[in-house]
């Protein structure tokens, strides 16, 4: 097979080499713009407690678990409204899914009277109320910080 | 799977399969050019070489659509492409020495095998933190399987190095294996103990520094493993771990203590080889001026860069150069056959595809949410990055010389069964994370 022909072969395959590397490019930067735009989104419902919060300025006090540990998830902000459950599972209220410390219903917690209370529910690992094991329903006051799992939340209201 | 998550993963799935045809085309045009070099007529295996590489890809692709559905879609091209350009220059080694064309045989076969492997680990570790669970006995498995080339009757020494163990025909590199298991074993517990590495327990003047109980199995898993490297004298393989355990603890802790240290262990261990044994020394001579010995130890360092030479900007043409005059083309310098034949223009591709691997899987570990499986995918995609900068930069002289396989490519059983081990492991922790952060995102 003569030289020349060979030589435009050999360029062809490297084309096509580099064809794919830009593909892989592509994919990829397409891929990132469109997780930065559904990144954006949880920015909406986040605030949403906040919001919702202020257009009832009757019921202004209302508690809320606020996520300070892990610092990936920290800012997470959770209303506390009657009577609610902390666990891994997704149908709890304070959904800690990101952490498997955590039980499935760990804890739960309840508003009597604007005072807030949390109680261990039977978990695994246990509640800690600012370091301290919980056996029975504690109070919490404004900055009290509740561990459960590897996850800690702080009693904002 | 909800509604997001499934159209997220056929959009995956659908470049999987369309960069994988691209591969199937390169890999056998690669193929078809060596022969046209050689003569006018088509090798007559050239459709049986199509429907090996074609079903092997099939498998793989199918086995991700059914066990990982929503895992990244462009890892598994990138290695593929790899493997295909690895083959056909081993292929094409066959022309220069009976050993090659062995050699081209047995990887075809391999390549089988780590395809297998790779659906079964996707099968069975359905969630990596088994790894996370049996921590202690990855670590006690890592250790034996390093062990294993020292004991007697199945270990086997070749080129200055004791790595290999051979059971019948087969020889195996069991340190290729323990490379998995050890990091999975690291991952696990630095996970555990990250805020007691991180913050310390004991307290010197201004400074916190970690208790030598929480950093005791660590560095005795460390010592021993590049203890037990040493005497099987397997530079690159030490190189290796030490670099990726470093790497590991600094992305654990934030600490850039760690990093300081490392680096002055490195140096004082660089200092102590090349003082005790002679073949580091080699190396290091043959670094800084092989001349003295070019008709020695330095004719491989030196005919690689002669062959660098005549690939020029473009290469000489598949087929057309002459790779096997370099000592262990197919290995070690597989690097310098691919920039012989392919040129610059190849050699750059060849890198930018470790590159686009490795930053997919950095992707991965940054997108998962909890420790464990962030430490084990950012250290695999280092493990993969570290080998092939090592064995790239010691055939280029950007760095001395330390024997051991550029992933995916090289001709090595051992090698490519564990490199497609830990693609399937990304590939499940990649899909994983999908799966629990769309619905997050969703709510």
């Amino acid at each position: 097979m003569s030289d020349s022909i060979l030589t435009v072969l050999k360029f062809c395959l490297l084309a096509l080499l580099y064809v794919f590397l830009m593909r892989v490019v592509w994919i990829v930067a397409r891929e990132l713009r469109g997780s930065a735009s559904t990144a954006a989104a949880p920015a909406v419902p986040l605030p949403a407690p906040a919001a919702t919060g202020a257009g009832r300025a009757s019921k202004r006090r209302e508690w809320r678990l606020v996520v300070v540990a892990p610092e990936t998830e920290r800012g997470r902000s959770y209303p506390v409204e009657g009577d609610v459950t902390i666990g891994r599972g997704g149908g709890c209220a304070v959904p800690l899914t990101f952490d498997t410390f955590v039980s499935q219903v760990h804890a739960r917690a309840f508003d009597r009277d604007g005072t807030l209370w949390v109680e261990d529910a039977g978990s695994t690992n246990g509640t800690l109320v600012n370091s301290k094991r919980i056996g029975e329903p504690v109070k919490l006051r404004k900055g009290d910080r509740v561990q459960i799992g590897e996850t800690v939340l702080e009693a904002q209201r | 799977m909800t509604a997001a998550v499934s159209t997220f993963a056929r959009s995956r799935r659908r470049s999987e399969l369309s960069l994988g045809l691209l591969v199937i085309v390169v890999t056998v045009g690669g193929y078809v050019l060596v022969a046209l070099a050689n003569g006018p007529k088509l090798p007559p295996n050239v459709a049986i070489l199509l429907a090996w590489v074609f079903g092997l890809y099939l498998v793989a692709h199918l086995a991700v659509r059914r066990f990982a559905p929503a895992a990244d879609g462009t890892l598994l091209p990138i290695a593929a492409m790899l493997n295909g350009l690895g083959f056909v220059m081993i292929a094409r080694l066959a022309g220069g020495g009976k050993d090659y064309a062995e050699q081209a045989r047995v990887q075809s076969v391999w390549v089988a095998i780590a395809i297998v492997v790779f659906v079964v680990t996707l099968i069975v570790v359905r969630d990596v933190r088994i790894f996370a669970r049996y921590r202690y006995i990855a670590l006690l498995l890592g250790l034996v399987f390093m062990l294993l080339p020292l004991a007697p009757g199945i270990g086997q020494s070749r080129g200055g190095g004791r790595l290999w163990i051979g059971l019948g025909p087969l020889s195996f590199e069991p340190s290729e294996i323990a490379k998995v298991l050890l990091v999975a074993f690291f991952a696990a517990y630095l996970a555990d103990k990250r805020e007691l590495l991180t913050q310390g327990r004991i307290r010197i003047g201004r400074w916190f520094v970690p208790s030598p109980r929480d950093l005791g199995p660590l560095l005795l898993a460390w010592g021993v493993a590049l203890l037990v490297l040493a005497y099987e004298q397997d530079i690159g393989t030490s190189l290796l771990f030490f670099g990726v355990f470093a790497t590991m603890l600094y992305m654990t802790t934030r600490r850039s203590a760690y990093l300081v240290g490392t680096v002055v262990l490195l140096v004082i261990g660089g200092l102590v080889a090349y003082k005790l044994f002679g073949h580091v020394r080699v190396r290091v001579e043959n670094w800084t001026n092989p001349w003295p010995n070019a008709s020695g130890s330095g004719r491989q360092p030196i005919q690689s860069w002669y062959a660098f030479g005549s690939g020029g900007i473009a290469g000489t043409g598949l087929g057309l150069g002459q790779p096997w005059q370099v000592p262990l083309a197919s290995t070690d310098y597989m690097f310098t056959s691919i920039g012989e034949e392919l040129g610059l223009v190849g050699s750059v591709g060849v890198i930018a595809l470790f590159m686009l691997f490795v930053g997919s899987a950095y992707r991965i570990a940054v997108d998962t949410a909890r420790p464990f499986t962030k430490l084990f995918a950012a250290g695999i995609a280092t493990i993969i990055g570290l080998q092939s900068f090592l064995i790239i930069g010691g055939v280029t002289r950007v760095i001395p010389l330390t024997g051991i396989s550029l992933p995916f490519v090289s001709y090595g059983g051992s090698s490519l069964v564990a490199n497609f081990a830990l693609l399937a492991i990304l590939l499940r922790i990649s899909d994983d994370s999908v799966r629990a952060e769309i619905p997050s995102r969703a709510r």
